[in-house]
């Protein structure tokens, strides 16, 4: 049993399952749309199999399509990844129907908490705090009075979150009831759009948070283990680009506590296989439960760092009935401090605009302490319809200042060109005073930012010499062009945005 | 060989010259020593002596996103890489235009702004009409790509008139949507 798995995903994320079942000697299946036939989860696995044209929609959201492909190819286990159908309790659903292990909880796990509102009453039977808030969803047709007067119980200042939400969308801050219709028409219309349900609720706003996540395993004998935490504070427009493991702010009690919580909040729903409590943690220490995410995550490698656990392996392992044989002393006692920025092809110095194209030049950092989780190659394409995250980038060390040492090393080896990344932005956190002390929260980075942006990298007048030098040695010396190697204009748009000077 | 090199606020003039294994290169009346090696197509090693001192040499290793002419709205150029920075360049035709030093690669130009979708999306929002009066960097539109919504920004003051960009209309990379002046 469990010989062939098919990857319901693309990018990193398929390279990493991939590699994971290299590992244990099982076969793959890869699934691509039309832009991503090239792909480098197609090009690593053992079958690739078409699904459909490059919208999401048409292609890696396609259940059905995928469940045929699965079943032609005689996968036995389909593994979602994070995101597309990796928390659609209709996929896993159809999976167990068709006779497939899913790679994950069980659809109804899925469903319970995946109901932003029925997971917070799960955390409350298992005793643990909830942020103050709305406990029954409020759909489209809640008016806008009806909201206020809800509200206005609760306290301002307050956030609207997506009943069906994650990853900041559908998410809006509200300071006083003057912005409330318009933020709750913000919201309502992103949720609908991203997850296809425009209900909302409305939680009370922790000043100074902290977000901090514990991940779990949870076997199919009743087990559940929690792993020592994940600081996630660092986060752009309420997305994560820097995790690190442990965190500055959890002392070995609080530790002790916030573990025990998640791990009751997980047995309380018979949990299973790979998931993540998310709490907000403020300044005293206090910790309140935010949400569960069931999938992997995307920091998770920061967790295999400091615990060294393949926890990809172990959603396999976990999927095809084997008992967790983890010590758990050791899950709670990190080995190392690991961090992880995550490398977007967005341009930091405009506004961060989404940059995809050709990645035309890769060098990819090495050397001790140092992880590249990519989905990117030289001459690759970033393509325009999905997330703009091409690689996680994660550096760890005996101790903080050691992982930022190398972090920093790291940044300034890795070269990507054609495209803009998210690179300097980090150089940039990484030589934050802020940062460096541990003093932040969840809203350090856009408080940094401010509304305009900031400068992130200077480059002096010696630079330019520097490059006026390079790209004239580079005329001189370079082998007669027969036209032929030109790449294709993957940087018009950047080029159009810079003559518009969209800042 | 002479290139006027566009690069930031000025246009720098760069001569080559080669001597033996060296190449001599002369900016700003200063010329140094470089040992240059092409180690890919678009990636280059330079060992540049520093003055007199032969001894002292720097490793500066540069790579490029390289566009050929005609592939590219501005002329030959493109992204150097170099200390950790990605610097846009543009070489100018020697002589002619090199002289007029009038804006580097990123000035942002005089005349009515023309707002246009950076890639292909969907107008999810349009938040100003003709004839209103912006500010620099204030929102115009916003775009959903990449599963992200993007504010395009004013450049810089001035009154909107005209908005070709309808909400909810899906819209190619490089439509107009906005034009102000």
């Amino acid at each position: 049993m469990l010989k062939k798995i098919l990857i319901a995903n693309r990018g990193e994320i398929a390279v990493r399952v991939i590699r994971a079942c290299r590992d244990m000697g099982i076969a793959t299946v890869a699934i691509y749309s039309d832009c991503d036939r090239a792909a480098l989860h197609v090009r690593l696995a053992d079958e690739a199999w078409p699904v459909g044209p490059s919208p999401p929609r048409e292609s890696y959201l396609r259940i059905d399509t995928i469940i045929d492909v699965a079943k032609s190819s005689g996968a036995d286990a389909v593994h979602p990844g994070y995101g597309f159908l990796a928390e659609n309790e209709d996929f896993a659903a159809a999976c167990r129907d068709a006779g497939l292990i899913f790679i994950g909880p069980s659809p109804e796990a899925i469903a319970l908490m995946g109901s932003k509102t029925a997971a917070r009453q799960a955390a409350i039977k298992a005793g643990v705090a909830v942020v103050p808030g709305t406990e029954a969803p409020l759909s489209e047709r809640t008016s806008d009075a009806e909201v206020l007067a809800i509200a206005g119980r609760i306290g301002y200042p307050l956030m609207l979150k997506a009943v069906a939400g994650g990853g900041g969308k559908g998410m809006r801050m509200v300071a006083s009831p003057a912005d409330l219709p318009g933020a709750l028409r913000a919201a309502r219309s992103e949720a609908l759009s991203a997850f296809g349900d425009g209900a909302v609720y409305v939680e009370r706003r922790i000043m100074s948070p902290r977000h901090i996540e514990v991940q779990l395993l949870g076997d199919q004998h009743g087990t559940v283990l929690p792993f020592v935490e994940r600081e996630c504070s660092i986060q752009r427009r309420h997305q994560k680009v820097i995790e690190e493991s442990p965190s500055l702010a959890v002392s070995p009690e609080l530790r002790r506590r916030m573990t025990s919580a998640a791990a009751a909040v997980a047995r309380g729903v018979g949990y299973t296989n790979a998931g993540t409590i998310e709490f907000l943690v403020d300044a005293d220490g206090a910790f309140y439960f935010l949400e569960m995410n069931t999938r992997l995550q995307v920091e998770h490698p920061v967790t295999e760092v400091v615990t060294g656990v393949d926890l990809v392996q172990w959603q396999i392992r976990i999927a095809r009935g084997e008992r967790l044989t983890l010590t758990p002393e050791a899950l709670l006692t990190p080995r190392a401090h690991a961090i992880e920025c995550r490398i977007y092809a967005e341009d930091p110095e405009n506004n961060f605009m989404p940059s995809p194209g050709r990645i035309q030049g890769l060098r990819v950092p090495h050397g001790p302490g140092v992880r590249d989780d990519s989905g990117a190659y030289e001459g690759g394409e970033v393509p325009i319809f999905y997330d703009p995250m091409i690689s996680k980038l994660i550096t760890w060390g005996d101790s903080r200042d050691h992982a930022l040492q190398r972090m920093r090393r790291a940044l300034d080896e890795y070269d990507v060109r054609g495209i803009r990344t998210t690179i300097p932005f980090f150089k940039w956190i990484l030589e934050d005073a802020d940062f460096i002390a541990g003093r932040f929260d969840t809203a350090f980075i856009d408080r940094k930012l401010g509304a305009n942006g900031a400068a992130l990298q200077k480059i002096e007048p010696e630079h330019e010499d520097l490059a006026a030098i390079a790209a004239a040695v580079h005329l001189f010396t370079k082998p007669v062009s027969d036209g032929a190697t030109a790449p294709p204009a993957s940087s018009r748009w950047k080029d159009t945005g810079r003559t518009e000077a969209l800042r | 060989m002479t290139f006027d090199i566009a690069v930031g606020e000025r246009v720098r003039t760069v001569s080559v010259v080669r001597k033996g294994a060296m190449l001599h290169v002369t900016l700003d009346g200063r010329t140094l020593v470089v040992d240059a090696r092409r180690v890919s197509d678009s990636a280059l090693s330079m060992l540049i002596q520093n003055g007199h001192d032969t001894r002292a040499v720097r490793s500066i290793d540069a790579t490029f996103a390289w566009q050929e002419p005609g592939r590219r709205s501005l002329g030959e150029g493109g992204d150097v890489h170099i200390l950790g920075r990605a610097i846009p360049v543009e070489i100018r035709q020697g002589g002619s235009f090199g002289r007029q030093k009038k804006e580097g690669p990123g000035g942002s130009g005089a005349g009515p702004q023309r707002v246009t979708a950076p890639m292909p999306g969907k107008i999810v929002r349009v938040l100003v009409k003709p004839g209103d009066l912006v500010k620099a960097k204030q929102g115009l539109v916003v775009v959903e790509a990449m599963k992200m919504e993007n504010e395009l920004r004013a450049a810089r003051d001035g009154r909107v008139r005209e908005v070709p960009a309808a909400e909810g209309q899906s819209v190619e990379a490089g439509a107009v949507l906005l034009v102000v002046e």
